[in-house]
């Protein structure tokens, strides 16, 4: 579902990410791992064609995102790391935007509103404006706006930032329950994050890929001795500068 | 086309339902209401010192079009070079700073279609404006006629000078379009393009000590000295030139300002 190969960004005298190569099977959940800095949201920004990379290619279902962009974007949810809200418009009013911009039009666009207003439980706040709901119910709402027109691919960079532990919960529940359905990239600092949602985690440190296998594996690589190391014992000392 | 519709649409929306628009709209109103009364008070004093020392020739010159409706329109136009900034300024800027312009740029819908989108909705408050002012002549038409039942106004050359302001506005909101679009901060946005307008204001008065060429020169890149044609009820096809060069130029630039947002 999605291919990304020798992708590189460099910003003057900065390589941002560089050299990466991953690819991401239809169906699956990945974590996207890495300290502050290292080179998540980058990568992000440009499988989604927000930025342009140096050099290297990205597919998305097929697409090559640099010459095709706009059947890649009709392919992607996209959940950046600020939710991307407007304060003054209605929860409502907001997703019925976003679905028109992803091309959905009448019945449809209302049936499939309704169903991420239920499918994140806006339902209590979706006639508010956004600017007085909390960041919770912000993040849910931009969560929402991903899941509109039901794009084969979901990427979420940092999905519950400022969320309260109850609704991390839920959210994370949430992204469990797409797994099949969805291909899934979600990118996180937060190391139970990945244990309770992905199936496999690439670990990214100063723009290169240090790690890519399946948890269990990942586990069963670093043992040393009679105790499995944490999550935690790997990612610090795969990360190590 | 739909996208450019569903992006003014969202805009409208945001406009019409701030205070912003409405404390200028209301600024607007005051202000112009303000010079009308000052304008039709002189207009008046004006007739009856005529009539009294029977100034036949200078009575008959005298009408409602040229000596109030056109300095009227002639003062909006500075209301318009403060106020256009003002609506403009939050169109890209607050996006980039919201990182909303992420999620445009990230959903299946061209540059193209979202800067028309934000061009047309604040080409439509502009106009909104431009309309509340047309309450004027409205008003001399119905209370300035004469005992014979004549209209005291002449609406061929008012509908042109609203024409002309109407251009004016379209060319205004396209140069704050391209500085919002340069700038997260909204304040950096509203003073480049107030900056710009007022160049383009003043720079006829550079034409003065200047003689053949450079004087034409700097009177043809002088926003305002285009619009007294229109006031005057002539559509000249340099002034038109003029002003739709300069919006589309502003549009243009904003476009490439934007796709370019692809190549950093």
């Amino acid at each position: 579902m999605i291919k990304i190969q020798s992708l590189t960004k460099r910003y003057r005298d900065l390589t941002a990410v560089n050299d990466i190569s991953f690819e991401v099977a239809k169906g699956e959940i990945v974590g996207f791992l890495g300290p502050n800095g290292a080179g998540k949201s980058t990568t992000m920004k440009m499988l989604t064609g927000f930025l342009p990379a140096t050099s290297g290619t990205a597919k998305v279902a097929g697409f090559d995102v640099f010459e095709r962009p706009m059947e890649v974007k009709r392919n992607i949810g996209y959940l950046p790391e600020i939710p991307p809200v407007y304060p003054d418009l209605t929860v409502e009013e907001y997703l019925n935007f976003v679905a028109k911009l992803k091309g959905l039009k009448g019945g449809v666009l209302k049936d499939e509103v309704d169903r991420v207003i239920k499918r994140v439980s806006l339902e209590a706040v979706h006639h508010r404006l956004i600017r007085n709901i909390s960041k919770g119910y912000q993040q849910r709402t931009g969560l929402a706006q991903a899941l509109l027109g039901n794009p084969s691919v979901l990427i979420l960079d940092e999905p519950t930032v400022g969320l309260d532990p109850r609704q991390i919960g839920e959210v994370r529940s949430l992204i469990r329950e797409l797994a099949g359905q969805y291909t899934v990239i979600l990118s996180t600092h937060i190391l139970q994050e990945v244990t309770a949602t992905c199936q496999r985690v690439v670990i990214i440190n100063q723009g290169d890929i240090v790690a890519d296998d399946p948890l269990e594996t990942l586990v069963e690589k670093h043992s040393t001795g009679n105790q499995p190391p944490s999550l935690e014992q790997i990612f610090l000392s795969l990360t190590e500068v | 086309m739909g996208n450019i519709l569903t992006i003014a649409n969202k805009e409208l929306r945001i406009y019409l339902t701030t205070w912003t628009s409405y404390i200028i709209f209301g600024a607007f109103v005051l202000i112009s209401a303000f010079f009308f009364q000052q304008l039709v008070l002189d207009y008046q004093l004006r007739s009856q010192e005529y009539t009294q020392y029977q100034y036949k020739d200078m009575l008959a010159q005298m009408n409602l079009t040229d000596w109030v409706v056109a300095p009227l329109l002639s003062n909006v136009v500075v209301f318009f070079l403060f106020m256009m900034p003002i609506l403009t300024m939050r169109l890209f800027s607050e996006e980039r700073k919201t990182k909303t312009l992420q999620l445009l740029m990230t959903t299946p819908v061209r540059p193209v279609e979202i800067v028309l989108g934000k061009y047309v909705a604040a080409l439509c408050i502009m106009l909104i404006m431009l309309g509340l002012s047309f309450f004027f002549p409205v008003l001399l038409h119905i209370f300035g006629a004469t005992s014979d039942g004549t209209t005291p106004l002449d609406w061929n050359t008012i509908t042109i000078g609203y024409l002309g302001m109407a251009l004016f506005g379209a060319a205004s909101v396209a140069v704050g379009l391209l500085t919002s679009s340069l700038t997260e901060s909204q304040i950096v946005a509203v003073i480049s393009s107030f900056a710009i307008l007022l160049m383009l204001y003043v720079i006829g008065a550079a034409a003065r000590g200047q003689e053949g060429v450079w004087e034409q020169f700097f009177q043809y890149l002088s926003i305002t000295t285009h619009l007294e044609g229109f006031l005057r009820g002539m559509i000249r096809l340099p002034d038109l030139v003029y002003y739709l060069s300069l919006s589309f130029f502003g549009i243009f630039l904003t476009y490439q300002v934007i796709e370019a947002e692809r190549w950093k």
